[in-house]
């Protein structure tokens, strides 16, 4: 459409993590660096999953319109490098749990954002076309803020070693959910042949839950002892 | 809050610069040089342009090619600026004129896919309205579209969109902008320019004859290109393809007839395929020039008995000689005008043969029939055609193209819009041909009766390679503007009359570089994106929408404590029962 289009796209991806950089105070810790480490680790990450990908896993060329659920299911599975890469960003930062879990997701999720939405949103949402789809993607990346603060916060928890047994399963389960999350919404619109809004809604759904338990986890955790 | 922002530029600018830069001047960089036109349109098709031609000194049709402006149908209160679309179901010439009138940006008609499902009078009427979108330059960009699923799927939402202003409240207004999708018209195209140095070429061949020096010379005359409102279109079966057609045909058999020393006889015969002859017979009119002006010896200087112009043959039962002087007796025009009588009327009763007398008005701007062309050098010259008028639609239609239905099913369909039957085609060449050998021959002064056929059995006119003719000319479109020297349909042409003829030659015609008396422009095929678009109103209600968005996430954010402690309390008391 217009710039003034890809302005509202920009400002509704982008401001969401402003706000919350500001709101959670980290810029009073000046963590500003440690995010852009933390960023540089997510450029590195995902390179070493794609030379895995490109290396291992062949172009699978089977008809159009057929979902490979083995194929799709062991790529998600190479999505456990984002939280050896989460744990790599914790480990090297020290301080206060929620100071390591916000540095660390705020660093990926931004990294994410500049490196996957930034030029689709300013070729696409630039055109003369309309389309909801850079709507839709800004909403996602608003999603996924939430979606790796969660994360970032289930890795947190696993990694302590003061972490009480009776956690052990849940917390697997929910670092299980987060690495899969992908693959699943993936399975939910081909299965059920979700439309993009609605597929969004899922998402949005599926992460709050996740976060929401993450979240209870945490507290749980930090104030038991 | 913006103090803590500058700290942290600061602080950025200080730890490392190198890196700084490249986030901030080399990033967006990229970003700009990376962002090519997106090309990925709702919607692409082609677009034929209207015809944009200049003929001694007078503009003729639309005057512009670019188009950029958003779709509009003629439900819409408001049409200036906009690109207005038309289905030709509801074409109609008052419509039309509106649309200029409210200085509309474009118009679009939308053409169906098949012609022949129209009805008759749609196709009728529009034909008829042909002549008069020429007549006068129109300023805008005209376009015709061929409909297609996506095509009427965008008019229909277009003309949804269209019906529903002017007469809603505001919010309704607001409601509809966000649901409703408008369309962006964009060609990919430059503006259109004059063709400079544009060749017209037309064809010759010749049968000589045996028996003496000086002998009389028949030429038969047929203009191959086909003229509509749009060329691109322009199809010109029956106008003149079917002439076309008969002509190679008629060159098939005298070249039989005059490769045998028995029935060589003692006139010659040239044959003529004319270019531009929807433009006043431009091709004919250089033809005269160089043999009558610029030659010593031609055919056309001596002794011409008659010139034949063939012109939209190829269907009817009624058959007219077009004079502009009526026959003198004793002349071989009057010979032949007896035999196509006597032929007529002994062995195709069904057809109704007329001479038509018009004098040549030189005040016209243009020719009415070829053989005007010919009247005005002193040669004694005359048109056969199916049609009285030559102001008749079907001369210059887009409608006037090859319709399989009837050549499948026969007579009987009532096929809309004007078209070739074969049979009448192959039965008007035999006619034709029958008066032609009978004057060459000389067979009523030698006795012979009326109904003797001379184009039987191994002779007769082959009607499936008329057929085969007329499907090839009809594959693409012949408008002057598209038949240049090197295009198939000239060599493809020169071939066919090289295989029967001798002597074939090509002439060209270029307009005069200073006072040219006709010019041509280009871009007349084009490539139309339709771009889903929202108004601008929709963008600023998108931005409210956005901010009262990033509100709550800030005061969510803001909060998110009052969160924490609620699930605190919840999982409190657990904790103390440990």
């Amino acid at each position: 459409m217009t710039l003034f289009h890809f302005g509202n796209c920009f400002a509704l991806a982008y401001f969401p993590y402003f706000i919350t950089y500001k709101c959670s105070g980290l810029s009073e810790y000046n963590a500003f660096w440690r995010c852009v480490q933390a960023g540089a680790t997510y450029l590195f990450v995902q390179l070493c999953k794609m030379m895995f990908l490109a290396t291992f896993f062949p172009t699978w060329e089977g008809g159009a319109g057929v979902y490979d659920f083995v194929g799709e299911f062991m790529k998600a599975t190479v999505d456990m490098a984002d939280l050896l890469g989460l744990h790599l960003v914790m480990s090297r930062n020290a301080g206060k749990g929620e100071y390591k879990i916000m540095v660390a997701a705020m660093g990926w999720a931004t990294a994410e954002l500049v490196m996957s939405r930034c030029i689709p949103l300013w070729v696409g949402a630039r055109g003369i076309e309309f389309d909801w789809k850079y709507i839709q993607m800004s909403f996602d990346s608003n999603i996924s803020l939430v979606h790796y603060i969660a994360m970032a916060a289930v890795v947190w928890m696993f990694t302590r070693y003061d972490l009480p047994k009776s956690f052990r399963l849940p917390v697997t389960v929910l670092l299980g959910l987060c690495v899969y999350k992908a693959f699943l919404m993936e399975l939910f619109v081909h299965v059920f042949l979700l439309g993009s809004w609605t597929a969004l809604l899922v998402k949005a759904v599926l992460t709050g839950a996740i976060s929401l338990c993450s979240l209870f986890l945490f507290i749980t955790l930090v104030h038991s002892n | 809050m913006f103090e803590e922002a500058s700290e942290v530029f600061d602080n950025m600018f200080k730890s490392s610069f190198p890196l700084t830069l490249t986030f901030i001047v080399f990033l967006p960089a990229v970003l700009i040089l990376v962002s090519p036109l997106p090309a990925d349109a709702a919607h692409e098709f082609t677009v034929y342009r209207m015809q944009q031609y200049d003929l001694q000194g007078q503009n003729y049709g639309s005057r512009n090619a670019i188009l950029n402006t958003e779709a509009r149908t003629m439900e819409a209160e408001v049409l200036s600026r906009r690109c207005v679309m038309m289905r030709l179901a509801d074409f109609s010439y008052e419509k039309y004129q509106k649309a200029l009138r409210q200085s509309a940006g474009a118009v679009v008609i939308i053409l169906p896919k098949n012609m022949s499902t129209m009805p008759q009078d749609i196709v009728q009427q529009f034909m008829e309205l042909e002549p008069e979108l020429l007549a006068t330059e129109t300023i805008v960009p005209v376009y015709f579209a061929l409909e297609d699923d996506e095509l009427l799927s965008i008019y229909s939402q277009t003309q949804a969109s269209s019906s529903s202003q002017g007469s809603s409240s505001a919010a309704e207004v607001l409601l509809h902008s966000a649901t409703a999708n408008g369309f962006q018209m964009v060609t990919s195209g430059a503006q259109s320019k004059a063709v400079s140095d544009w060749a017209i070429t037309s064809l010759e061949g010749r049968l000589g004859g045996v028996g003496g020096e000086d002998l009389p010379t028949i030429v038969v005359v047929a203009h191959y290109d086909s003229f509509g409102v749009a060329p691109w279109l322009s199809y010109g079966a029956d106008s003149n393809g079917s002439g076309v057609a008969m002509l190679l045909e008629l060159a098939r058999l005298f070249s039989r007839l005059y490769s045998h020393k028995r029935t060589h006889a003692g006139y010659n015969l040239l044959f003529f395929l004319s270019g531009g002859g929807k433009f006043n017979y431009q091709g004919t009119k250089r033809w005269l020039e160089d043999n009558l002006d610029h030659t010593e010896s031609s055919l056309l200087q001596d002794n011409v008995a008659f010139v034949l112009c063939l012109d939209t043959l190829g269907n009817g039962d009624n058959l007219y000689l077009h004079v502009s002087k009526p026959p003198k007796e004793g002349s071989p025009q009057h010979t032949l005008l007896k035999e196509l009588q006597t032929v007529a009327a002994d062995q195709y009763p069904e057809v109704k043969f007329s001479m038509v007398h018009k004098k040549i008005n030189l005040a016209d701007d243009t020719l009415a029939w070829e053989h005007e062309r010919f009247g005005i050098r002193r040669l004694p010259a005359f048109t056969l055609s199916h049609l009285e008028s030559h102001r008749s639609a079907t001369r210059n239609s887009i409608m006037d193209m090859r319709s399989v239905s009837s050549s499948l099913d026969g007579a009987g369909e009532a096929t809309a819009g004007p078209h070739v039957d074969l049979k009448k085609l192959s039965r008007n060449t035999k006619l034709i041909a029958e008066a032609l050998a009978r004057v060459i021959y000389n067979l009523t002064e030698k006795g012979t009766n009326g109904d003797l056929e001379i184009f039987t059995e191994q002779m007769q006119v082959q009607e499936e390679q008329l057929a085969s003719l007329v499907d090839w000319l009809t594959t693409q479109p012949r408008a002057a503007q598209l038949v240049d020297k090197d295009s198939a349909v000239v060599s493809t042409l020169e071939y066919y009359l090289g295989r029967y003829l001798k002597d074939v030659k090509r002439h060209f015609v270029r307009a005069d570089k200073r006072d040219p008396e006709f010019v041509f422009y280009d871009q007349l095929k084009q490539t139309m994106n339709a771009y889903r678009v929202k108004p601008a109103i929709f963008d600023l209600l998108l931005a409210l929408c956005i901010a009262a968005y990033l509100g709550l996430v800030y005061l969510a954010v803001q909060n998110f404590g009052f969160l924490y402690g609620i699930l605190r309390r919840v999982t409190a008391p657990r904790v103390k029962q440990h």
